[in-house]
């Protein structure tokens, strides 16, 4: 099945859509591996850049206990 | 054959000029007064303005709870923050307009922590609804079934109660 990135055409990957990077960190704010999220290695990058923005930020947690 | 001609996009010709396309994220300090927000968004604004800088979208400062508490120097003392008022801007500008932007918001003591980055024109955000795991309406109070207990309980005696245990292990 195609991934949430290819089914809604999303095409860049924005750090402030916290609720879409959320579909790709773990309960401990970890990123999840490729092969479980089922991205793109293009789209995995985009994702990877857009969550350590917005941890920087403090939108997302670096961990979450 | 067709003529060979350049097609320049709009980006491409602002790139031969050496504007790129930036965006800053910001947070301002949650104990700045509510209404002096807007003098220190307006205080990039004339930042980016002065170094010829063109906006191009914007989200304007709003109180959110930090992930985890970030630490700011004020005076000599730390301070940490579990809040702060989040805003951006996407603006067009030359490199050096965003070097002095950064240099101007690191000095800034309103400012808790930016960020700056190069980013595409278009409208970056997701328009999609992202499924959540649960969705609870808050306007919909959860009545509880009404529990029935209906006394169906009739006096049983204890001759047909025997009678009746009798037939069961007989079978």
């Amino acid at each position: 099945m195609a991934n949430i990135l290819t089914q809604n055409d999303i095409q860049h990957v924005d750090y402030k859509d916290v609720d879409l990077l959320k579909q790709f960190i773990n309960p401990h704010g970890r990123m999840v591996s490729r092969k479980r999220g089922g991205l793109t290695a293009k789209q995995q990058r985009a994702v990877e850049a857009a969550v350590k923005r917005a941890r920087f930020m403090g939108l997302l947690p670096y961990v979450q206990k | 054959m067709a003529e060979d001609t350049k097609v320049v996009s709009k980006d491409e010709g602002s790139e031969e000029l050496g504007l790129r396309i930036y965006e800053v994220g910001y947070h301002v300090i949650p104990t700045v007064k509510e209404e002096d927000i807007e003098s220190v968004v307006a205080s990039i604004r004339t930042v980016i303005e002065k170094a010829g800088g063109s906006f191009i979208a914007e989200g304007a400062p709003a109180l959110m709870k930090l992930s985890y508490a970030m630490t700011a120097r004020e005076g000599d003392k730390n301070v940490d923050y579990d809040r702060g008022y989040f805003g951006w801007i996407k603006f067009e500008s030359s490199v050096e307009a965003s070097e002095t932007l950064n240099e101007t918001l690191k000095a800034d003591r309103n400012i808790l922590r930016h960020i700056i980055f190069r980013t595409v024109r278009e409208e970056t955000r997701a328009r999609m609804k992202i499924p959540t795991l649960r969705e609870v309406r808050r306007t919909d109070a959860i009545k509880p079934a009404p529990h029935h207990v209906e006394d169906t309980s009739i006096p049983v005696s204890e001759v047909d109660l025997d009678k009746a245990i009798e037939t069961l292990t007989t079978d």
